[in-house]
């Protein structure tokens, strides 16, 4: 067996498993009613067009069946009523470490939250359970006229502008899990760029789920004002607990004319929580959206980043990858509507599955009558590396224009004997090469990551790699 | 159960499934009332050579189905329906061992004036080999054919079906079992009817089961064509491609959509599928889902891919400098694209007899 103490020391076996004892001041009890939503918007002291969404969505949440497709088994057994819908561990959103609760700022310590703020952040929002605990962003953006928020504090200092783009690109009507974010959601990201400003570094956001059976349903908001730019950052930890928590949340991105927005995301939940979230984004003429997706965690992901190319000479990128372990299935995959002429779009998913896991692709590209000299192409990799594991594909295209121009290509396979001979002919073990060969398998999705992540990442597949051989 | 039963109980599917996402049940179903199983008439079908001689010894055609049919997998709506539907429309195609006509063999069938359905239930006997068209033609508004049955270990059998309908609704089914080293060339030229549903499966439970599925499909005017296909890897060493080309012209849609499974123990399986569209007119649509669903890690490959475009300009420009006319070389360029999959499904003498139909379709196309 090879020696990764390299790896597991900087990575450890699933290293955000801890927990910190829950010391909770506002905890509701399990389950979900009006009067839940209600109560969440009171204590949040909203306005009373946020109570009104929260109590339809809610109604409609209630009414909505569980979607009919995907992993049913593994949805049915999601129990609503055993889930806490909003806990409060900090009293406030602070800026400064020091002022942040000890237990709360020991655990992204640990996670090396302040550490990477110092050397590579523009900003950071750090959310535990339901809130944001600690927010900051660089002097010199804010002086710009960038907003970086947690969402709550959003909403408080900017109403009009919350009120205009929430729910314009996820309505809550749009399945079952984003009207349940919308009726109960709590923290996120409020980000607007102001037009022409450019975010060279990325701003982060980390989530962290502590408490059992909690439910989180952080709601982000990204506004990129005409050719601005900027890249966001979102990781996800929780402690592994033998009950379930479930994470919803809604993202929302808009790209007006000409601006560039990335959003990166390293999911690492542990293995009972059920990862349910909304992401789309809306790209207005010439601007662009790339999702570069990681799922690592979970027990089930379903996750299908989209984009709405909705002005001319719009693009999109959905860059995935997905690791599925023991008793984890991630259905994952990418949405692109090409709405309007001249948009191109591109795909690259790419999966691993091991020790009975199942990886699914699940994607669905559009184009519009209308929408005329689009492009668009999307490429799925799957690799099966053991007996038991399973890969699934179930892309969906639809053309109904005929100039366009539209590429799907898949592919399911093992890892090649000729590829791990030449690796061991070299002088590396058999573990080795099967984690140097899942690295490069990776390595169009790590090339997009700040290095930070790519690292990380590298070394966690590697952690995942081992014990691989025989 | 018996078929109706089962039919009966069943919910009616939503979007959600991939099969009836573009084309619900209700408006396949002859009535549109779900709940009925409704009394159909029967076709007429005949069984000869290609060149109109008599069938020869060795295949015969009789009355009466075999029992039946097992239709234990998922969403056996189609089947269920067609066989409750046909239990008064059954015929069998016996096809003794090691038959070998030398000449394709044509079935028949003629869906004239009424709704009617058919369920012929193949038993093709060992090591035999031919290749068998079934032509379906009428002017019904409604018809049903439900295909079951086996192809039986070593038989190399090349089976095209033909939908030529003039107008009405196409509902087809199939649920071939492809035995120990049986090879299938499984073809479908559709043309005809403004609606044609199909749900075709091809399952290989036993080693060395071999299956080529071919399509080339002409939609015009407001036609909709929507077929789905499964093919089931279920023993080792199976092999199998799907390529499926399908020219879309009018405001006419065509649906693809495929399900490639590989059961846990196919190993060495090697799957592949491919679904080609041609867009020849602005209002025209087509739509691809093809499915993948793999469970054992040792496989030679799978793969799937799907591509749109329109009419390349390039090929146009070189045609027209060729001395072709706009409508001549785009006629050309249609042609080749179905007979990329048409070549592929027999041998010379069924292939001239499908490029001469397809020949008349494409005529059709420019009047």
């Amino acid at each position: 067996m090879g020696d990764n103490s390299e790896a597991r020391g900087a990575v450890g076996e699933y290293k955000a498993g801890w927990h910190d004892p829950e010391d909770s001041t506002i905890r509701f009890d399990f389950g979900l009613s009006e009067e839940v939503v209600r109560e969440i918007s009171k204590l949040k002291n909203e306005p009373q067009w946020m109570t009104d969404i929260r109590v339809k969505a809610f109604n409609h949440f209630s009414k909505r069946k569980m979607p009919t497709w995907g992993n049913m088994s593994m949805l049915e057994e999601i129990d609503f009523d055993n889930i806490c819908y909003y806990l409060r561990s900090s009293e406030s959103t602070e800026k400064d470490w020091d002022d942040v609760p000890e237990d709360i700022r020991n655990t992204f310590e640990r996670l090396g939250i302040p550490e990477a703020e110092q050397k590579w952040l523009s900003g950071v929002t750090a959310q535990y359970e339901s809130e944001a605990v600690y927010h900051s962003i660089r002097e010199d953006l804010e002086s710009q006229g960038v907003i970086f928020l947690d969402m709550d504090s959003g909403l408080r200092e900017y109403p009009d502008l919350v009120k205009k783009w929430f729910c314009s690109v996820v309505p809550y009507s749009d399945n079952k899990f984003s009207a349940l974010n919308t009726a109960v959601w709590s923290g996120g990201s409020f980000i607007y760029v102001p037009e022409g400003v450019h975010v060279e570094m990325p701003v982060q956001a980390y989530f962290r789920i502590n408490a059992k059976n909690m439910g989180q349903f952080e709601r982000t908001l990204i506004i990129a004002d005409k050719g601005s730019s900027i890249h966001y950052v979102e990781g996800c930890t929780a402690p592994t607990y033998s009950t379930d928590s479930l994470h919803s949340a809604v993202v929302e991105l808009i790209a007006l004319p000409g601006s560039h927005i990335r959003y990166s995301t390293i999911q690492n939940w542990s293995s009972n929580v059920y990862n349910l979230v909304t992401k789309r984004g809306i790209a207005h003429e010439n601007a662009k959206i790339e999702w570069v997706d990681g799922n690592i965690g979970s027990k089930l992901t379903m996750k299908y980043p989209a984009v709405i190319l909705k002005g001319e000479g719009s693009h999109a990128e959905v860059i995935s990858v997905a690791y599925s372990g023991e008793g984890q299935h991630q259905d994952a995959g990418a949405k692109i509507h090409h709405l309007a002429s001249n948009t191109t779009s591109k795909i690259l998913s790419k999966s691993i599955s091991k020790n009975g896991g199942r990886g699914s692709y699940r994607g669905m590209v559009t184009v519009s009558p209308k929408a005329d000299n689009c492009k668009l192409n999307v490429v799925c990799d799957a690799l099966i590396l053991d007996e038991g594991s399973r890969s699934d594909t179930y892309p969906t295209m639809e053309v109904a224009n005929a100039t366009a121009r539209c590429e799907h290509e898949a592919s399911v396979s093992k890892v090649s004997d000729e590829q791990l001979f030449y690796l061991m002919s070299r002088g590396h073990s058999e573990e080795e090469s099967l984690a140097m060969i899942v690295n490069g398998f990776f390595e169009p999705f790590t090339r997009e990551l700040p290095m930070e992540y790519a690292v990380e990442l590298n070394q966690l597949m590697a952690l995942e790699m081992e014990g691989s051989i025989g | 159960m018996d078929s109706a039963s089962r039919y009966l109980r069943m919910e009616t599917p939503d979007k959600a499934d991939h099969l009836w996402r573009y084309t619900p049940w209700k408006k396949v179903h002859p009535t549109g009332d779900l709940s009925e199983i409704p009394t159909l008439g029967q076709p007429e079908i005949s069984l000869s050579l290609i060149d109109g001689s008599k069938a020869p010894n060795g295949i015969e055609l009789k009355r009466g189905g075999s029992g039946e049919p097992d239709f234990s997998m998922s969403s056996a709506l189609t089947n269920s329906f067609l066989h409750a539907s046909a239990k008064d429309s059954q015929w069998t195609l016996v096809v003794d061992r090691g038959f070998s006509p030398g000449k394709p063999v044509i079935l028949d069938v003629k869906a004239s004036g009424f709704p009617s359905v058919a369920h012929i239930s193949l038993e093709i006997g060992k090591m035999a080999e031919f290749e068998l068209i079934t032509r379906v033609t009428g002017n019904s508004e409604w018809f049903g054919l439900l295909r079951t049955g086996q192809i039986q270990d070593g038989a190399v059998v090349n089976d095209v079906v033909i939908g030529l309908l003039e107008r009405g609704t196409m509902l087809r089914s199939d649920r071939i079992e492809i035995c120990r080293d049986a090879q299938v060339r499984a073809g479908t030229v559709s043309s005809g009817s403004d609606r044609t549903k199909s749900d075709l499966r091809y399952i290989m439970g036993e080693t060395g089961g071999n299956i080529r599925v071919l399509g080339s499909i002409l939609s015009t005017e407001s036609m909709h064509l929507d077929h789905h296909i499964e093919i089931h890897h279920e023993a080792p060493e199976t092999f199998s491609r799907l390529s499926w080309h399908s020219a879309c012209g009018g405001s006419s849609r065509t649906i693809g959509t495929g399900m490639l499974t590989i059961r846990k123990g196919s190993k060495g399986a090697d799957a592949a599928q491919i679904f080609h569209n041609l867009l020849l007119s602005e209002s025209a649509e087509a739509d691809s889902i093809p499915e993948l669903e793999v469970m054992e890690n040792d496989v030679v490959g799978c793969g799937h891919g799907t591509a749109n475009g329109p009419i390349d300009e390039e090929q146009m420009f070189y045609l027209k400098t060729r001395g072709f006319d706009e409508e001549g070389a785009k006629n050309s360029l249609i042609a080749a694209f179905l007979n990329s999959t048409l070549s592929e499904m027999g041998g010379g003498e069924l292939h001239e007899w499908l490029v001469s139909e397809l020949t008349l379709q494409l005529e059709a196309l420019n009047s």
